[in-house]
């Protein structure tokens, strides 16, 4: 489903995954023990989660010990640019109710469209374009209230 | 992608929505009533209430704009209370929907917070509960049913649409216990939740269950189509038309009787003023005709009790609900 | 006979001019709605809603406009699966498996054709069935107990390992995983908090729409963050419809079956059209064997899913309209819609008002025929969207979808969700792990769980109930066999690999 055409046997992956959901499978299998069974509940809510975490989690040992295919793990470039997108959508996401939709949304849009690589010159107008068609769409063509600006009405 | 969208949905969108736009762009300051939160996903008593008040105050021209319908379902009401009590608790334009099964809950402490944590504005109407089976069942009186109930306490699966030890149950339970039944044998009956009432009947009538104990409103059709067969309403007095003619519990010697109130509460920290100003409303609109009306239509008495005597009422119903699940045993 | 004259009724009421203009509307809005990430047909629905009211519009009219949006957004769900990778809805999302290959390989405009005859077909064989067996199948549908659900989920879960071409472990793995994170929230029969760790917003359970846009949505966003700047502003071909609507053709069986498994599965209440399309795909994936090239582009991995989910959305108007009980989210919605209308659907809707419910049925067809009609230019304006440079695009759908979500709850809360699910779809798809059977642990894992609990209170404990009816053995017979096809295909290929 990707487009990632280099695979490489890249065992190590798939042992860390493995090894991080069987943590997952026994710390959601011990949690769910505390779930007391309801009033006349013949099956208590604890009883379903455990059930699948069984699975879970001796498909996650299988996978660490018989590792399938990986794809190729990002370079250092890349990488920066994933976590730079992941920090400007996290900050969007914290400053999107106190500061209000229209500056977030603006700032946000420009500094992404950097990212994806425009340079300033593209990034500015078009930054300025999306954030502002994004508002029409949903405040007004939808008609979802989105968060003011403080002390202001749009 | 976006501009081609703007171009094409204004022209039917803006004139609907420059209304809600203006609101929304208010000051706030005593503001009508504008949205109504559903505790349940579309379709139960919970949505029922918000959207047919919501409906109704606007025509009747209580509130400006039309009054939105939020549907929050979770934990039988528990996820909209925890969220108007960590959000929202002083927005004087919420009403969230309720009933004895909202109440149900908090008396069994299965809310984040007791009932000081809101503020109870007004009952509107009361649903009533029905004993109902499939119209093939075997069971033709309540007495054949609860006798088998009594002399073999698993041998009947009851469902409803609360979870084992809710309002639905309780009532089922109550009748069981007036039949006879000893204490200790009751966590020898099978009680099977599900997402409604209607979801209860339709299993029942696809023969997985074999009675349901809900709400009259939620399923009269099923009732009018003549699908299941009501063994007894849980009223004092025998129903208004249409449903004249099913027999009361009280009628066939068990002294059981169980309502189901629909109203509604708003945030704690809403002021006097405001809360003041809402009771007003709901009671404006409990007084009107097309209310009467609507609640007919749906199965529903209409009864009022508003700001501090339904407070009141709801601290009182609270105990009651305690004590009587103390003493089946849903709560030690 | 009485039906047939109901239905020309339906069809004169719904051929009038005002109502043909609402179902325009309704399917245009609706494709645009459906085809923005993490809006689907729900949200659709619900913001047309006080539009409709608004206008004051006659429920017979109002109704014909909410069900065009509904269809519309069905049909806008897969223009962005097939394009961009990114399902607009849940039930789309198996359409990206086969539909984002073709349109990688320049065949994106003969995937939306296609796509658009097989919903067509799907929705006309569903409208049908609607028509002809109502009454019939809703007495088969009360036969699906508690058990019955169980097993017709263990059946989906059997056959997961055949989603997508990677391996049985890592499929299993990402189904495991998905019905775990489904469990996490209040659960209602006991009010008791599963794994929220005090956090209120986990209460109602994680958002299959927050968790979908982040595993696709996002995680596309950060793959195409590694690509060749160079080959990345390249921008695709997509082609012309027409070529799509022909092979349609040749695809037949394929639509044929899909509409069945789809439609059957939406009149199952509790089932619904991500089931639908689920099974349809699984199914002819099965069908074909080794003979197909499911995953990779192959036609047919497009039209029976999209087939299979407008049949399902077709079947689910069945339990909703003659029980009251809505099978999916959509029909929930328009559940609410019909009751604040003073509309209240149950055994005597089709008696009482037999207007509305054959208006509606008219309206269904008219609706489809014209999604049909309209795809022709919206695949040309699709085409010219796709022409913008991967610097503007990639950050107008990250946008979009950002919004969007946010706009289900007004929550900040879902967007650092949707941002987590989003790494854990990329650290996923670095993996070779499938991201669908995750979505789907979400979205069935409730209905799973609590239909093995209410079967077990039925039984007073005792766990052969699950088994202990024809319907219950006869799927699982079925799974088993599924499973064991799906084992044997595995390794043929695995053969042929070495």
């Amino acid at each position: 489903m990707s487009d990632e055409t280099s695979v490489e046997p890249a065992a190590r992956g798939d042992r860390i995954a493995g090894a991080v959901l069987v943590v997952l499978a026994l710390g959601a299998w011990w949690h769910a023990q505390s779930f007391v069974a309801g009033f006349m509940q013949p099956v208590g809510p604890g009883v379903f989660p455990q059930l699948v975490s069984v699975p879970l989690g001796l498909l996650a040992l299988y996978l660490m010990i018989r590792p399938g295919i990986n794809h190729r793990w990002p370079s250092g470039a890349s990488l920066c640019r994933q976590l730079g997108v992941l920090l400007v959508l996290g900050t969007y996401a914290a400053f999107i109710e106190p500061w209000g939709f229209v500056p977030t949304t603006l700032v946000t849009a420009v500094l992404l469209l950097r990212l994806f690589g425009a340079n300033w010159r593209q990034a500015l107008p078009y930054g300025v374009l999306l954030g502002v068609s994004l508002y029409l769409l949903f405040e007004f063509a939808l008609g979802i209230p989105l968060p003011d600006m403080p002390g202001l009405g749009v | 992608m976006s501009t081609q969208l703007t171009k094409i949905i204004p022209r039917l969108g803006a004139s609907a929505l420059l209304g809600l736009g203006l609101v929304v762009s208010l000051p706030s300051q005593a503001l009508p009533i504008d949205e109504c939160i559903a505790p349940a996903a579309p379709g139960g008593g919970w949505d029922f209430t918000c959207r047919s008040v919501g409906k109704l105050m606007r025509e009747l021209e209580l509130v400006e704009d039309s009054v939105q319908v939020t549907n929050m379902p979770g934990g039988v009401g528990a996820v909209a209370f925890s969220n108007v009590a960590s959000k929202r608790p002083d927005d004087s334009n919420l009403i969230v929907a309720t009933s004895t099964v909202g109440v149900t809950q908090i008396a069994q402490g299965r809310y984040p917070d007791g009932a000081d944590a809101m503020r109870w504005l007004a009952m509107l109407g009361t649903d009533v509960g029905v004993i109902l089976v499939d119209d093939d069942s075997p069971y033709e009186t309540l007495d054949q049913l609860l006798n088998d109930i009594v002399e073999e306490p698993s041998s009947v699966a009851m469902a409803g649409s609360s979870g084992a030890g809710g309002w639905d149950h309780i009532r089922a339970l109550r009748l069981a216990k007036a039949a006879g039944l000893p204490g200790d044998q009751i966590g020898a009956m099978r009680w099977v939740q599900f997402d409604g009432g209607g979801p209860a009947v339709t299993q029942m009538m696809g023969g997985h269950v074999d009675a349901v104990s809900t709400d009259l409103g939620e399923i009269a059709g099923f009732i009018e189509s003549g699908d299941v067969r009501v063994l007894a309403v849980l009223s004092e007095e025998p129903l208004p038309e249409p449903f004249e003619e099913l027999p009361t519990a009280v009628a066939q010697g068990y002294d059981v009787t169980g309502y189901n109130w629909r109203g509604f509460y708003t945030g704690g920290e809403v002021s006097d003023d405001d809360y003041n100003a809402m009771v007003d409303t709901l009671k404006s609109l409990y007084d009107s005709e097309e209310w009467k009306e609507v609640a007919a239509q749906n199965g529903l008495v209409p009864l009022w009790r508003g700001g501090e005597e339904f407070s009141d009422f709801v601290r009182q119903s609270i105990e009651d609900v305690e004590d009587i699940s103390r003493e089946i045993g849903v709560i030690q | 006979m009485d039906v047939l004259d109901f239905l020309v009724h339906g069809f004169a009421v719904a051929l009038q001019p005002q109502h043909l203009l609402l179902a325009m509307a309704g399917c245009i809005i609706g494709t645009l709605i459906g085809a923005l990430p993490g809006l689907g047909p729900v949200n659709g629905v619900a913001l047309l809603i006080p539009l409709a009211f608004n206008f004051g519009l006659e429920p017979t009219a109002a109704l014909i406009l909410l069900v065009s949006v509904y269809y519309g957004c069905m049909y806008g769900g897969r223009i962005s699966s097939i394009v961009l990778n990114i399902p607009g809805d849940e039930p789309a999302m198996m359409t990206t498996l086969d539909g984002y290959p073709m349109a990688q390989a320049g065949r994106g405009g003969e995937a939306l054709g296609l796509s658009a005859v097989a919903s067509f077909v799907g929705a006309i064989i569903a409208t049908i069935g609607l028509t002809l067996f109502a009454p019939l199948l809703v007495k088969v549908a009360i036969r699906f107990g508690p058990a019955e659900y169980f097993a017709l989920f263990v059946l989906a879960f059997a056959t997961i390992g055949g989603v997508t071409s990677g391996s049985f472990t890592k499929s299993f793995i990402a189904a495991a995983l998905g019905l775990l994170l489904g469990t996490v929230g209040i659960d209602p029969a006991t009010s008791v908090a599963r794994y929220t760790f005090g956090w209120y917003e986990l209460y109602d359970g994680i958002d299959y729409i927050v968790a979908l846009v982040g595993l696709f949505a996002v995680s596309e966003c950060l793959l195409f963050l590694e690509r060749d700047p160079d080959q990345a502003t390249a921008s695709l071909k997509v082609g012309s419809a027409v070529p799509g609507m022909r092979r349609a053709i040749a695809c037949a069986p394929t639509i044929g079956r899909g509409s069945i498994i789809g439609f059957i599965s939406g009149v199952l209440p509790g089932a619904g059209a991500s089931l639908g399309s689920f099974l349809a795909y699984v199914l002819e994936k099965r069908w074909w064997g080794t003979r197909g090239r499911f995953g990779t582009g192959d036609p047919r991995g497009v039209a029976a899913p999209e087939a299979g989910n407008n049949a399902a959305a077709g079947g689910a108007l069945i339990p909703m309209l003659s029980l009251g009980i809505p099978g999916s989210g959509t029909t929930a919605i328009l559940l609410a819609l019909l009751l604040s209308m003073n509309i209240t659907p149950g055994p005597l809707l089709f008696e009482q008002q037999p207007d509305m419910v054959w208006g509606l049925v008219a309206a269904l067809f008219i609706g489809n025929l014209m999604l049909l009609v309209l795809n022709i230019p919206l695949v040309g304006l699709f085409a010219k969207m796709l022409q913008a440079p991967a610097w503007f695009l990639m950050p107008m759908v990250t946008l979009v979808a950002f919004v969007g979500i946010f706009s289900l709850n007004n929550s900040a809360f879902d967007l650092y969700m949707m941002l987590a699910f989003g790494v854990l779809g990329y650290l996923l798809r670095k993996l070779d792990i499938p991201t669908v059977p995750v979505v789907l642990g979400l979205l069935l894992g409730g209905q799973m769980e609590f239909n093995l609990r209410r079967a077990m209170s039925i039984s007073g404990g005792d766990w052969s109930i699950l088994w202990s009816s024809g319907i219950t053995i006869g799927i699982y017979a079925f799974a088993v066999s599924l499973l064991l096809a799906g084992l044997a295909y595995a390794m043929v290929i695995k053969k042929r690999l070495e």
